[in-house]
């Protein structure tokens, strides 16, 4: 039986974890590391929205991630192809 | 506590935690934008800090939260998108102007040659599939059901260079689209007994708005990557 204090707070501990691997993680040098780190908390994020019922919120939600992880690793690869400074 | 009879006592109950949550969260993301000085690594912590944001509006738990929540995410893409657009044309214009005009940038660093015959057959019916369901469905999940078949499409076809005439085309239609949105939106508040017609102009404004700004995305990222 899953209770839904547990996605909630499952939610809550991937969130904060998810936000402290992004800032402070290992190898989060690498842009795309870091952009990967991001979606850990992405994910306690939608757990918590799963434990509120926010469904529409929550399908935009994982659709507008995907959107955006896209965005960023464009932006990466295409800046770290001209040599900037990443 | 101001919290009306209607609202479940376990969603209450969570409004503490998720409110500490979001706080935490924001302040480990702020932090980390205080400390980090390239611009790309502070962009890919604005999205931590937006995350922040959508908790905190979770928290108030009821139909208000999932009205806030959809414009947000909108504002945070757009945001994104322009700000990795700003990012990229400026990086360009600094290696410009040290090298010279020689310089041949933005090509994908590996050679991307998908070559499945799956991938030129399947998504015209998929697409087809995905717009029809979208026009169906309309509002916000219809316009990102549409938008991601469009989405497939573009990036599916082998046959680079879009015309340019395609993208203002696409741009024209999402200003038609933003202008019926007001307009049904004006109607709604001027003559609430029209609100079925006005309810329906939003609709479709918004299905056509959210469809044609996934749709540009596509047609930006065919660009960037199958380049040959």
């Amino acid at each position: 039986m899953i209770e839904v204090e547990m996605l909630f707070y499952t939610g809550c501990i991937l969130a904060i974890l998810g936000s402290i691997a992004t800032v402070a993680g290992p190898g989060v040098k690498d842009p795309i590391v870091r952009t990967f780190n991001t979606e850990i908390a992405a994910i306690g994020v939608s757990l918590i929205f799963l434990a509120y019922n926010h469904t529409l919120a929550l399908m935009t939600f994982v659709a507008a991630t995907a959107v955006i992880t896209l965005v960023l690793l464009r932006a990466i690869t295409r800046l770290e192809e001209m040599g900037a400074d990443v | 506590m101001l919290v009306p009879d209607f609202v479940p006592a376990i969603t209450a109950s969570f409004y503490i935690p998720a409110i500490y949550v979001g706080i935490i969260v924001a302040f480990i993301g702020l932090m980390g934008i205080a400390i980090e000085k390239r611009d790309i690594q502070i962009l890919i912590l604005t999205d931590i800090v937006g995350l922040a944001m959508l908790i905190v509006v979770a928290a108030t738990g009821t139909d208000l939260a999932e009205a806030l929540i959809l414009p947000g995410l909108v504002v945070e893409l757009a945001e994104i998108l322009a700000i990795s657009e700003i990012l990229i044309s400026r990086e360009m214009r600094k290696i410009e102007a040290k090298n010279g005009n020689d310089i041949t940038t933005s090509v994908f660093p590996l050679p991307l040659t998908l070559d499945m015959e799956v991938l030129t057959t399947a998504p015209n019916f998929i697409v087809l599939i995905m717009l029809g369901f979208g026009a169906f469905l309309t509002g916000f999940t219809g316009g990102a059901v549409a938008g991601g078949g469009i989405l497939l499409y573009v990036i599916s076809r082998k046959s680079r260079g879009l015309p340019i005439a395609v993208i203002d085309g696409i741009s024209g239609i999402s200003g038609m689209a933003w202008c019926l949105w007001i307009i049904g939106f004006l109607l709604f508040f001027l003559t609430p007994e029209l609100w079925l017609l006005s309810l329906f102009m939003a609709a479709c404004g918004l299905v056509l708005k959210v469809t044609s700004k996934i749709g540009l995305i596509g047609t930006m990222m065919r660009e960037e990557y199958k380049r040959e």
